[in-house]
């Protein structure tokens, strides 16, 4: 079947048109809307179709956002949760999570799990806070830095090699891991009551410290962001534009335009947010936290190595049907090695983040490893990641940790006393099944083949 | 499977391994057939048995060789590094750890058969302690500790078939689903358990007592020695008869030597346990006798091992496991069976929470926090007595062996003075190693993994 891109959109939304619809939809929904639309109508309806089929991209994840806002300022004593102030502290505490969805999501998109990626993120995290302690090892923040990616990159090489060529199952391998990594966690650390630190004072820490903890003043924040507006829509606009001059499938012109007033637009928002005076009159709290550009980074990063890239696409083909990747040619054992070694050294960049959220303080109550992976988990499949394999992006991560740090945040300005420590653990698990449930029934619909 | 046209009739005269060994180049497949047929069904004599046996542990079917050697391996090499460990007082003790260890593996395995996997186990079993603990406490329910028992049972037998029937029905990826409960669980055990201490320490009232000497009392060692003689004597008895049925009836039948042999090792390892619990262990007085949760344990485990080896039920659960789409054409109700695997594995962890409840004495929420990692030592038990990973091999007695070796471990380790997170990368690496032997050991069985 031919997938000429002026007719596939046609497809019957009715589904009358016999035996045929089934396929022709399938082949309409795996190919990006953007591509296969002429005009914003077209778009607009492609989009539905993919939606219809199973392929519901951001959208469910967006609804629950805004339903989880909406609910939350509605409940909220004095109505705080949608606060300037507020909503900068939940994009701090969801760094962590949206870090260690994204590196989950590198896993989850093969097929496998990672479950120690909790437990790798706290020793990424405490590696590097070790390496830069003065009197101690005294490294530059970067080297420290790079060690602590270095490590995790190796441990989850390790693992994934394991995986890979011995063929044992990843969730028994990363079981294993969790519970070994949580042993030298505690070892590195110097025993269950050791701590490390970074402090605000020496230049060198600081600048982790600030990782999480920093802000950008509001001037520099308009200017940084008018760049990153003016450089992503040029991209864009470029992009389809030699796509156009090619004769290849491009977006409608509008579309592009509406899509760079949309990254405009949230980023407007985002600063002015974050430039409103969260402190009191004397003492000023404004400006952006320097984990959103952090976070921005990793997006960036990992949205252009898994689309752009034919790593990408192999393990988008390795998750999707490993045979066929391999009867392709694909190096099945190599490729998923180098996914769990870059999913752990993201994971370790997570836990950075994670001490440095703590006030640079890390020690073995500054987090559950075994709860992390569990929120990397639920937020990578809340945001839209498939459970099994082939189906998910970066910014999925990001916006299920998004969502969840949403959750957490404002089930504890519930001022709900005794049950607030039990509600922590039952919204996100509800949550998380709610959302493979969603993810199975969505695939059923797809048609395509779950397990037996 | 082959082009062999092996008969498996039971009318026929058994296949001896002389004839295997005769067909030359074909060995091959004969050796699959025969390795899937029980080897004391095969046997004539002793000899052919240990011959055949030697077969299967060849094709991949190793069964509980593996983890006995373990059992000696880790018995001698913790005897070597501190003489305290085979005493008779550490190995009641080592026993006693163990068995929360072995009941949890028990539950896992029903799950494992049918190639799922259940992380929830080791909450639930925290969740049926602490439900039991909450229904005795007089100034609270202040149920006989009978009904309490029964109510712990019937609440994570109820979790189970949640849990199952997310997985059966909507074919949800159980780990998921299990790793969602646990975190409801996780919730729902500190709500139930209210922020404060329950204890069934107080010997004033008697359900109390009756829970705490589950785990903490015995049996009188003269009862112990003459419940031993009755349990020997039942079950070498069935045993016979049953061969001497099996024989008069003209089905294939294990050599009388064979059976002979079973009961008197039977006997000997019960004297062996029997005589070790008897020597005095206390401190100071006297605490001789069988503990309670030895009865309990084998109690399990032989309820557990009938349903799985000789009911309909547990062949459904086998087929599964091995192989779904052929147990669903073959009429097996595949929601229904997963479903009631997964209700058993709740019933079993709440076996092991009446268990947990009393060995602990006095619950906090340090216990939820505990739970996460009995879940994987009870994955890693039943791993490392045999259970496969991939559904369709194992057996109950797997859960118990490979419960032992965590126990051992655990205790071993503790004796030298190692500190718990020490001790969890050991366990890491032996869960890891099992798990590599599993998969290595299906590679080498001329099966589909």
């Amino acid at each position: 079947m031919t997938v000429d891109p002026a007719q596939t959109p046609t497809a019957t939304p009715d589904g009358t048109a016999g035996t045929g619809v089934a396929t022709a939809e399938a082949a309409a929904a795996s190919v990006p809307p953007e591509y296969a639309a002429q005009s914003l109508g077209q778009y607009v309806r492609a989009s539905w179709t993919g939606v219809r089929s199973g392929n519901s991209g951001v959208l469910p994840v967006i609804l629950a956002m805004v339903l989880v806002a909406v609910v939350f300022e509605i409940i909220t004593p004095e109505h705080a949760f949608l606060r300037p102030s507020n909503l900068v502290y939940i994009f701090g505490l969801s760094t962590v999570y949206m870090v260690l969805a994204v590196a989950e999501t590198v896993v989850l998109l093969l097929g496998e799990i990672d479950l120690s990626v909790g437990a790798v993120a706290m020793i990424g995290g405490v590696v590097a806070f070790k390496l830069v302690q003065h009197p101690g090892p005294g490294w530059p923040w970067w080297a420290a830095v790079l060690a602590a990616l270095v490590v995790c990159g190796v441990i989850g090489a390790l693992q994934g090699t394991v995986t890979a060529r011995l063929k044992i199952p990843s969730f028994v391998v990363t079981l294993g891991g969790f519970l070994l990594f949580s042993g030298i966690l505690i070892v590195i650390l110097g025993g269950a009551d050791g701590t490390v630190s970074v402090s605000n004072t020496d230049p060198n820490q600081r600048v982790i410290y600030d990782m999480v903890q920093g802000l950008i003043v509001p001037v520099a924040g308009w200017v940084g962001l008018a760049v990153v507006v003016a450089v992503a829509g040029t991209l864009l606009w470029l992009r389809a534009a030699a796509r156009r001059r090619s004769g290849l499938a491009a977006p409608p012109v509008s579309l592009t335009i509406i899509r760079i007033a949309l990254v405009a637009l949230v980023g407007v928002a985002v600063v002015l947010i974050c430039s409103i005076n969260r402190g009191s009159a004397l003492v000023a709290i404004e400006g952006i936290p320097w984990v959103i550009p952090i976070v921005l980074v990793v997006l960036g990063v990992w949205t252009l190595v898994l689309q752009r890239t034919k790593f990408g696409r192999y393990l988008y083909a390795i998750g999707g049907n490993p045979e066929a990747a391999r009867r392709a040619g694909v190096s099945l054992a190599a490729m998923r090695t180098w996914a769990f070694a870059l999913s752990s050294a993201t994971a370790g960049l997570g836990g950075i983040l994670l001490g440095s959220f703590f006030f640079g303080e890390y020690s073995t109550n500054t987090a559950d490893p075994g709860q992390l992976v569990l929120y990397a988990v639920a937020a990578a499949v809340i945001g839209g990641v498939s459970l099994f394999g082939g189906r998910g992006k970066a910014i999925h991560g990001v916006l299920g940790g998004l969502l969840i740090g949403g959750i957490a945040y404002g089930v504890s300005l519930l001022n709900l006393g005794e049950l607030a420590a039990p509600l922590s653990y039952i919204v996100p698990g509800s949550v998380l099944l709610g959302a493979v449930m969603v993810d199975v029934l969505s695939r059923r619909g797809a048609g395509s083949v779950t397990r037996v | 499977m082959s082009d062999f046209p092996v008969t498996t009739d039971s009318g026929e005269a058994p296949r001896t391994l002389s004839d295997v060994e005769l067909a030359g180049d074909l060995t091959a497949a004969p050796d699959v057939a025969e390795a899937d047929v029980p080897p004391e069904l095969l046997a004539q004599s002793l000899g052919e048995y240990i011959r055949a046996w030697w077969q299967r542990v060849r094709s991949g079917n190793s069964g509980v060789l593996p983890v006995v050697m373990a059992i000696v391996v880790v018995a001698i090499s913790f005897e070597i590094t501190n003489s305290k460990f085979l005493s008779p007082q550490n190995l009641v003790n080592l026993f006693e750890q163990s068995t929360v260890y072995m009941v949890l593996a028990m539950a896992e395995i029903f799950v494992l058969l049918l190639a799922e996997v259940d992380l929830s186990v080791g909450l639930v079993m925290v969740l049926g302690s602490v439900v039991v603990a909450e229904l005795v406490q007089p100034s609270g329910a202040n149920w006989p500790w009978w009904a309490a028992i029964i109510a712990g049972l019937a609440v994570c037998s109820a979790w189970g078939a949640i849990q199952g029937t997310l997985v059966a029905r909507l074919r949800m990826p159980s780990f998921i689903v299990t790793l969602g409960g646990l975190l409801i669980l996780e919730g729902v055990g500190i709500i139930v358990l209210g922020g404060t201490l329950v204890g069934i320490g107080n010997s004033r009232f008697t359900n109390e007592v009756v829970l705490y000497d589950i785990f903490w009392g015995q049996i009188g060692p003269v009862i112990s020695w003459i419940l031993l003689v009755v349990l020997v004597a039942a079950a070498g008895t069935g045993m016979w008869l049953q061969d001497v049925r099996r024989r008069r009836n003209g089905l294939e039948t294990a050599p009388r030597s064979l059976t002979a042999m079973k009961i008197v090792l039977m006997a000997v390892a019960g004297t062996a346990i029997v005589a070790i619990c008897n020597v005095n262990r206390a401190h100071s007085g006297t605490i001789e006798g069988v503990p309670y949760i030895i009865v309990i344990v084998l109690v399990v485990l032989v309820a557990w091992t009938v349903l799985l080896q000789r009911t309909r039920f547990g062949r459904y659960v086998y087929a599964i496991g091995g192989n779904p789409e052929a147990a669903r054409r073959a009429g097996v109700s595949l929601p229904g069976i997963r479903t009631w695997g997964f209700v058993l594995a709740g019933l079993t962890s709440g076996i092991a929470g009446v268990l947990f409840a009393s060995w602990q004495v006095s619950l906090t929420t340090n216990i939820i926090k505990s739970a996460n990692s009995y879940v994987l030592l009870a994955i890693a038990a039943a791993v490392i007595g045999g259970t496969s990973l991939f559904g369709g091999r194992g057996k109950t007695i797997h859960g118990v062996l490979g419960g032992l070796v965590i126990g051992g471990i655990y205790n071993g380790l503790y004796l030298l003075g190692v500190s718990s997170e020490w001790i969890d990368v050991v366990v890491a690496a032996v869960l890891l190693a099992a798990a590599g032997v599993d998969v290595l050991s299906r590679r080498g069985a001329p099966r589909q993994t």
